[in-house]
């Protein structure tokens, strides 16, 4: 989780990840933002995020990012 | 002849009446109240407003806010709009520029128009769409509009950290949405998928070739963009056959992977601008979807959204560069070297446009409009105004107009044109910023500031954020002892570029 904590807080700084849980829903981010996290967030933990994986429910929170993680890992 | 848009809407909001003309997937709206909204919205401006002035519009992504744009038309006005997502800073800058006297908001945006520095009358959309239709009103409002009057006044970003707003008239959108819908092959059959933000130059497609033609468009909502299998679902599920895009949201599904899921089952032409197209992600495109029309626009705001387009006739490959191609119909372009001379053929010089498609000037600003726009060179014997774009190119030996990058530093940067200079007078208001230079790593796409001084790249990041659109706050900030020069004094960009990860 302090991995992912890192990758975000510096992507943007600004968001208060700790606590949001509507970061897709409510626009926090963006397009831009999603195609940059998804290239670092394979990389930083070797897995693969497929389109159908991109659906607001996971990338919501912080939380929700990191039971993917969790899961694509296991996979 | 048409003297306005708002002859197209009579028309098309008489032959398509009950056909849909905008939909933004919770509520739809057909021609006929289309025209019943800009009308009352027009007669409720129209008992108070000063006829050629402007109205300032800050309205969502819905199917409301182009009604409201054709509303202040209505009344014999002009509107500037303004994208509620940007920071107050920004939104104050507009407004300093525009000095309106009316500014018309939807509910949503209320309390953020209530917070900014804005002297005039605030009039909420909602409580005006139903005021009773005064057709003698709407009469008297329009009779001093003539085809040269301005249509809309749309913001790009200034070298000097101010934005600059081009003043667009009706004449010059209709030369330009005639020429693009004549290429385009664009009739009442179409529909349009809108990406880009309403008050962006490059929605003019969306909203006007449906007003010209009587095709409808589905304005996707943001957020879909970040979720690109939710997006091809929409286009399947509007039946979209035309995307006219930026560059950037042409790239985003193929770069995460959405054709692998689903493909958009009906679409026909996709057009795309703003950036140079990196060929690697067309070709994606055109593996799923080798029946689809693909053109490449070229053009600058102060041209009417595009000055050349190429349609793609073959299938490219991953370093295929796509030429910009030829001048849409009453575009004029010239290339002309330092010294004003023309350019020999072949050769590169500056891209010049001239035709009725050139924007009236940079509202409230004449200095910077007589700098801009200027009396063609190669003309000694009647006025002829051109617009010096910045932009490099050259003619190929099929006659086809390249481009080869800008003659200074501004940048395209996810669809949108920005001064890097502009990034850094906003970094060096910053308290802990000594000096800073931006530059643009375009292989990688990362925007950069390298700065001296104490501040933190968080003290940085939060400051932009609440000053600058998203697009413009750079991504990679690197902290220095001291910038490089060169012998000259110049901070030495190139020693700097070195430094990109």
């Amino acid at each position: 989780m302090d991995e992912l904590m890192e990758i975000l807080n510096e992507l943007r700084p600004d968001v208060d990840f700790e606590n949001e849980t509507a970061l897709i829903t409510d626009g926090i981010l963006d397009s831009f933002d999603i195609v940059a996290l998804v290239g670092e967030l394979n990389d930083a933990f070797d897995i693969e995020i497929k389109p159908n994986n991109l659906v607001p429910d996971n990338f919501n929170s912080a939380k929700a990012m990191m039971a993917l993680i969790e899961k694509l890992q296991d996979e | 002849m048409d003297t306005s848009v708002l002859n197209w809407l009579d028309r098309t909001a008489e032959q398509y009446s009950e056909k849909t003309v905008f939909n933004d997937c919770s509520r739809s709206v057909s021609f006929a109240e289309f025209n019943r909204i800009t009308k009352s919205v027009g007669t409720y401006l129209a008992s108070f407003v000063t006829p050629n002035s402007p109205v300032v519009v800050m309205s969502g992504r819905h199917i409301m806010t182009p009604a409201c744009f054709l509303g202040i038309v209505r009344a014999g006005c002009f509107y500037a709009p303004m994208d509620a997502t940007m920071p107050k800073a920004r939104l104050n800058q507009i407004i300093g520029v525009i000095k309106a006297d009316y500014m018309i908001v939807d509910k949503e945006h209320l309390e953020i128009a209530k917070g900014l520095d804005f002297d005039g009358k605030i009039i909420i959309f909602e409580d005006i769409v139903d005021t009773p239709i005064d057709e003698k009103l709407l009469d008297k409002a329009v009779s001093g509009l003539n085809e040269l009057s301005p249509l809309y006044v749309i913001f790009t970003s200034g070298s000097t950290g101010v934005p600059k707003g081009v003043i667009t008239s009706h004449h010059s959108l209709m030369c330009y949405i005639e020429a693009v819908g004549s290429v385009l092959k664009i009739d009442s059959s179409d529909v349009f998928g809108n990406q880009s933000p309403l008050d962006y130059i490059a929605a003019v497609r969306d909203i006007y070739l449906p007003i010209k033609t009587g095709a409808s468009t589905v304005i996707i909502p943001k957020n879909e963009f970040a979720m690109p299998t939710q997006l091809f679902d929409t286009l399947n599920k509007y039946k979209v056959t035309t995307l006219c895009w930026s560059v950037a949201g042409v790239e985003l599904p193929a770069k995460l992977g959405a054709f692998d899921e689903l493909k958009p089952e009906y679409l026909k032409k996709l057009c795309f601008s703003g950036s140079v197209m990196p060929c690697k992600y067309l070709k994606i495109w055109q593996q799923h979807l080798p029946g689809v029309m693909y053109v490449n626009q070229y053009g600058p705001t102060e041209a009417t959204a595009s000055c050349t387009y190429y349609v793609v006739d073959k299938t490219v490959d991953d370093d295929t560069v796509l030429p910009i191609g030829v001048p849409y119909n009453n575009y004029t372009i010239t290339l002309l070297n330092e010294d004003n001379t023309p350019t020999e053929y072949g050769k590169t010089g500056e891209i010049c446009v001239s035709g009725p498609i050139l924007a009236l000037g940079y509202y409230g600003n004449p200095e910077k409009t007589e700098e801009s726009f200027v009396q063609n060179p190669l003309n000694k014997n009647y006025r002829e105004l051109i617009y010096k774009t910045g932009d490099l190119g050259s003619y190929n030996s099929d006659g086809l107009l390249e481009f080869h990058g800008r003659k200074d530093r501004q940048i395209k940067h996810m669809g949108h044109r920005i001064e890097l200079s502009e990034i850094e007078s906003t970094a060096k208001q910053i308290d802990g910023v000594t000096d800073c230079c931006s530059l643009y790593n375009k292989a990688k796409e990362h925007l950069y500031l390298f700065y001296t001084g104490t501040a933190t790249s968080k003290d940085i990041t939060i400051y932009f954020r609440s000053v600058l659109p998203g697009f413009m706050v750079p991504r990679k900030l690197v902290q220095l002892d001291a910038l490089p020069t060169l012998p000259n004094g110049k901070i030495d960009m190139q020693t700097l570029k070195s430094y990109f990860k």
